[in-house]
């Protein structure tokens, strides 16, 4: 996810800047309800008309909805501000989610995921720059692609870029790659997922160790079941952990070669890079974990999170352009979608292996 | 020669801070109940 900065700057100018976020807001809202109004209309009319028709989560609709807004009539510019706000709420649902998880599953999905990740990023890091060699990449888009492709998508890539002296081309390009392989594994993760009948924790722990940007990694998990939704963000949240790690060895490496500043605090550089919200989501589960909320509280806290991550999933969708996508070069969109196969199909048969040897 | 990385400009906030911040301060109203229950 992308690590937005907000400067603290004068009353009017917050003020303003407050303003300018409702239409977009609105718009979120009015789509994310608009695809849970859909989802509940299909099911009220199927029901009453003893129609058999599988239950479309409202997660699909109002990406969809939003896709079809802004490819069409496009996002106005007005509402765009509000718009951008998606990943803010993606981060409050996903630290309100904690209340669901009790500290032990934490520890213990915590930990098989990050198992499963310290294998899966050797071998796709390793994959990747085998790619873009292949694909004849600039060094730096490769290490781009590869450190989004391993760890979390566009953020990781964010947070790379001035630590590794990247040009803001090979950003755009790394940037677009991933959020259109993210658009295309939203539609196939769960397809792939039901034709090989898996759980909903191996589903969810395959869609968070797997699709690349939180906020789709969220989507695709609540696509297969509610569930499998709670599991790939925990999985995700684990990979999202490790961005500093993995952003200071390429910083060191392209230091090392003369081509990026000399990282001098290495401790100050990952608290800095440390996605601070995986602590809000540990310090809710601890709550839970140790009575804080009674039952009618937990409750209430999950369906906070479901509607913060209503606004997520319409944002999803509305901030998808597909012909600003399409407008990339070929090369980096094969390197991403042949690594993004890759890393599919390894963490696959990592979540496989899982699931039988450490009991998921 | 390569210069040593700064630290952050001191006047930014992440995002991040913001979001768990709000986060909180619902999970804090939830607890004192001094927000009706939520409902999906």
């Amino acid at each position: 996810m992308a690590t937005v900065t907000v400067s603290a700057r004068g009353p009017t100018s917050i003020g303003r800047r407050i303003v300018a976020l409702i239409p977009g807001l609105l718009l979120l809202a009015a789509v994310g309800y608009a695809g849970k109004l859909i989802e509940h209309s299909i099911a009220v009319y199927t029901k009453s008309h003893h129609i058999t028709f599988p239950n479309i989560e409202y997660v699909l609709w109002a990406i969809v909805i939003g896709l079809l807004i802004a490819n069409t009539t496009g996002v106005p510019q007005v509402f765009q501000p509000g718009v951008a706000t998606y990943e803010f709420w993606l981060k409050a649902g996903i630290v309100l989610l904690g209340s669901r998880f009790l500290l032990g599953d934490v520890l213990h999905l915590g930990g098989i995921s990050l198992l499963l990740v310290a294998v899966a990023l050797t071998l796709s890091l390793t994959f990747m720059h085998l790619l873009g060699r292949t694909f004849n990449l600039k060094p730096k888009l490769t290490s781009l692609l590869a450190i989004g492709s391993a760890i979390c998508g566009v953020s990781a890539i964010i947070a790379a870029k001035p630590s590794i002296n990247a040009d803001d081309e090979d950003a755009s390009y790394a940037i677009a790659a991933i959020l259109a392989l993210g658009a295309i594994s939203l539609f196939t993760f769960p397809l792939i997922g039901h034709s090989l009948h898996l759980s909903d924790k191996a589903y969810g722990l395959w869609a968070g160790l797997a699709v690349d940007n939180t906020a789709e990694a969220t989507a695709a998990g609540a696509l297969y079941s509610d569930a499998a939704g709670k599991v790939a963000v925990l999985a995700k949240t684990t990979r999202n952990a490790l961005i500093g790690f993995v952003v200071l060895a390429y910083a060191i490496y392209w230091s090392s070669r003369g081509e990026a500043q000399v990282i001098g605090n290495k401790a100050a550089f990952l608290w800095r890079k440390f996605p601070k919200f995986v602590l809000g989501f540990l310090l809710i589960s601890l709550l839970a974990t140790l009575g804080f909320f009674t039952k009618p509280q937990l409750t209430s806290l999950a369906n906070l999170s479901r509607w913060a991550f209503l606004l997520t999933f319409a944002g999803v969708g509305l901030r998808t352009n597909l012909r600003e996508l399409g407008k990339q070069g070929w090369r980096p969109f094969a390197v991403g979608a042949i690594g993004e196969v890759f890393i599919a199909l390894v963490t696959l048969g990592l979540v496989y292996g899982a699931d039988r040897f450490l009991h998921l | 020669m390569p210069k040593a990385n700064s630290a952050a400009p001191a006047r930014s906030i992440s995002l991040d801070v913001y979001a768990v911040s709000l986060a909180l301060l619902l999970a804090l109203l939830v607890r004192l109940n001094l927000i009706p229950p939520v409902k999906w």
